[in-house]
């Protein structure tokens, strides 16, 4: 660059050429990506962008039953929401510190327990085997079970003394009948269980897909060089599948976090602390309570939570760019 | 740099601004648009088509659609080119959620059918017609109704948006077979008899318990509670509706001694922790549960086709506190709140003259006893009572007298919040008790802090 002008500008001064003006079709080609873009950012802007600006429009207001009616008019309550929710003696600290701390439990034992089960399976079913067609399509039916049902499903399962869980593990003497899944601390435990068996497969899909990329010819070059099938494993497998893997991980961490079926329909909307997750909160506050103010706050700070996956996300998904 | 090619920056403006200025005029005008008008006092209404939204009977199913399609028949056969359709609500939930749809869309249903506790949210949305003196005067004046019903219809006599359908009290259910085979000839009138008895009953051994309870229920923990505080003269919350009472030591040992049926005096079976209403009266259908507390009608149905068939009976149930022998001067003989389901008419309706008169066909004395006969519901119109004896023979007559001792709950808009956090605090001590079989009682404070803190915060938000 030569002052404000491009080399190119500057190289025609210096040997007396005129610059030549852009051409039309140049122009016309450099707008094309912006306006195909035009109808997807359209809706998401409806869709996403103008609903956002409302909810965090709508935390700084006293929106809630008094108020409804009129709600473009709800009075202006300020922070007030994010102080009584955050503040270190704010009175929602601990129901909202609680939410989050639950959400964050939830989703990263569950991201934890179902990566190994969902590699392992891929694994599996990515080798020759007889009814790997049917196989497969069995080991997807968890996933597409409607989550609803897969929660009343489990809800039945840990009830309490008549329940599969309790039957099982009294006899087998590993557990009373009486161990209370739904209620207390094992609560947490049930709900990490019954999404296991819910979300495993989407880890299954996501590495089965990335297994089937990898070439033959790595694995018999790694059998030539003396691996065995643990260190092709680590060393060709691991690596190749790594990318596909993470972003699969951070996309379900994310989803755990925001499930709210679940948990609504296996505890209700008075659950027990130790699974009243974000979202459940959230609801609990908006609908059931018309504190719609407050909700909105919420939703806003597990927006900002959950920002450090999706930051995360959005660079695993540039994985693979050459800019 | 001069650039005649679309930058990326003003590209993001220009698409954002076209796209706020389609969405923000859609989003306005669908809200706030529409206009009220009263419904008129006289005159015959204009045909139109009346829509109403009420809560699904899962007890009677097919008796209720019996009854809808009575009420169907008489009104378009009165209204000649008018219709009447209606959707159900099977929770709560769906309830809340229509209403909060409905208000701040100012579209919605001409009629909504609501539990009487959740008429002070309704009044408080401002998204319900006032019956006026004149209104009621259409469907028969207020005298017609059975008088408790009607203090659950508005803040005060000239606010009333809600008009009584049904009734839904409380009375005190106990098994009969029971009783006699421990020797028990009457059912306790304290709560220290209560506990007494229920001892008496109780035997772990076999399966028997004193009482059941559903601590794990999102409203029966409020109902209790509410219960042993208006008989000892403790309130849930101020006269003005601004500040909650939930951590006094009122409310702490009216918590106490509901936890301790199943913790001290062992009484309730710990499984009863994980209970909700359906489970009670499940437990109780099995003949192996003495009594069950404010109870209402709709177990007749099942416990008739059960073990416990012939064997169970309703009466008034104890009112003297625990560890009183008489009652205190504050304290009031509630055998129940005031329950029911009540009728509003949508302000923003366009056909609230053609709701008023289906609303006058639902009660008619015919129409009510239909309530009763078909779905077991107590009617509210007291001219059925005397054209239909039934109602006031066994069980009913329980029924009857425990819903001249029912007293309101006080009538504010945010009653529901108090019901949720109150609800929180009795299912976290629960499972405390379920889990290792006491609580401690400075967690039960701490939980009805907290309550109380979250009451207060939307209160005051």
């Amino acid at each position: 660059m030569i002052g404000n002008r491009s080399e190119t500008e500057a190289t025609a001064a210096v040997v007396g050429l005129r610059v030549a003006a852009p051409r039309r079709g140049r122009g016309a080609a450099l707008r094309a990506p912006f306006g195909l873009m035009v109808p997807s950012l359209a809706l998401l802007t409806v869709v996403v962008f103008i609903p956002m600006a409302f909810a965090l429009y709508i935390s700084l207001t006293g929106l809630n039953q008094y108020t409804i009616g009129d709600w473009l008019h709800a009075p202006f309550v300020g922070v007030r929401h994010y102080v009584d929710g955050l503040a270190p003696n704010g009175p929602l600290t601990g129901s909202l510190l609680n939410s989050v701390k639950a959400s964050l439990l939830f989703s990263l034992l569950t991201t934890a327990a179902i990566t190994p089960i969902g590699v392992g399976a891929a694994l599996l079913f990515n080798g020759p085997l007889r009814g790997r067609a049917l196989l497969r399509a069995i080991m997807l039916l968890p996933y597409i079970i409607p989550t609803f049902v897969n929660a009343i499903l489990w809800r039945l399962v840990f009830m309490n003394g008549s329940g599969v869980a309790d039957q099982i593990l009294a006899a087998l003497h590993l557990g009373s009948r009486e161990t209370f899944w739904l209620i207390g601390p094992n609560a947490l435990w049930a709900l990490v269980i019954a999404d296991v068996w819910a979300a495993w497969p989407f880890v299954y899909l996501m590495a089965l897909a990335a297994l089937q990329t990898i070439p033959d010819e790595l694995y018999d070059a790694a059998t030539i060089d003396g691996a065995g099938r643990t260190r092709a494993f680590w060393n060709v497998t691991l690596p190749l599948i790594r990318p596909t893997l993470g972003l699969a991980l951070v996309l379900s961490t994310i989803n755990h976090f925001n499930n709210f079926t679940l948990p609504f329909v296996m505890f209700g909307t008075s659950p027990p602390e130790q699974v009243n997750v974000l979202p459940l909160n959230i609801y609990v506050n908006s609908f059931i309570t018309f504190n719609f103010g407050l909700g909105a706050a919420m939703s806003v700070v597990a927006l900002v939570v959950m920002l450090t996956p999706a930051v995360v996300y959005l660079r695993a998904a540039r994985v693979g760019d050459t800019d | 740099m001069s650039n005649d090619g679309l930058t990326r920056r003003s590209f993001l403006k220009v698409a954002g601004a076209g796209a706020a200025t389609v969405a923000f005029p859609t989003v306005l005008l669908s809200c706030g648009q529409s206009t009220t008008t009263p419904p008129s006092t006289s005159g015959k209404p204009k045909p139109g088509s009346i829509s109403m939204f009420i809560s699904k009977d899962t007890a009677h199913p097919q008796e209720q659609a019996q009854l809808l399609d009575m009420i169907k028949q008489k009104f378009e056969s009165q209204f000649h080119g008018s219709t009447f359709t209606y959707d159900t609500y099977a929770s709560a939930d769906e309830e809340l959620t229509k209403l909060e749809t409905a208000a701040a869309a100012r579209q919605g249903p001409d009629i909504f059918e609501f539990g009487s506790t959740l008429v002070p949210t309704a009044y408080a949305t401002n998204a319900f017609e006032v019956i006026t003196n004149d209104l009621w005067d259409r469907v028969g004046g207020k005298k017609i109704f059975f008088a408790p019903q009607l203090t659950m219809s508005g803040p005060s006599p000239d606010k009333l948006i809600a008009i009584p359908e049904t009734a839904n009290p409380f009375a005190f259910l106990y098994n009969k077979k029971l009783f006699q085979d421990a020797g028990i000839s009457r059912t306790p009138t304290t709560w220290n008899e209560f506990i007494e008895t229920a001892k008496a009953l109780t035997n772990p051994a076999a399966g028997q318990w004193g009482v059941a309870m559903a601590p794990a229920d999102g409203f029966d923990p409020w109902h209790k509670i509410w219960l042993f505080g208006i008989q000892k003269g403790v309130d849930l919350m101020d006269k003005t509706g601004k500040k909650g009472l939930l951590d006094s030591e009122g409310v702490v040992t009216a918590c106490a001694f509901w936890l301790d049926w199943m913790a001290k005096f062992k009484i309730a079976s710990r499984q009863n922790a994980t209970f909700k209403g359906a489970d009670e009266t499940k437990a109780f259908a099995t003949g192996k549960i003495g009594m069950s507390v404010m109870t209402g009608p709709g177990g007749i149905v099942s416990f008739d086709k059960s073990p416990v068939a012939g064997q169970y009976a309703y009466t008034t149930g104890p009112t003297v506190p625990y560890g009183m022998s008489s009652m205190p001067s504050a304290g009031k003989p509630a055998q129940g709140f005031v329950s029911g389901q009540y009728l509003t008419i949508f302000k923003y309706s366009k056909n609230k003259d053609l709701a008023m008169e289906l609303i006058k066909i639902i009660v008619t004395p015919e129409i009510q006893y239909q309530f009763f006969n078909l779905r077991k519901q107590q009617p509210v119109v007291l001219e059925t009572f005397n054209k239909y004896a039934e109602l006031k023979q066994t069980p009913w007559d329980a029924f009857y007298q425990a819903e001249l001792k029912a007293y309101p709950t006080p009538f504010f808009g945010s009653w529901g919040q108090l019901e949720v956090v109150l609800g929180q605090a009795i299912n976290k001590m629960a499972a405390q008790v379920g889990v290792s079989g006491s609580y401690n009682m400075d967690d039960l404070r701490t939980a009805l802090k907290q309550a109380n803190q979250q009451l207060q915060a939307s209160i005051n938000s």
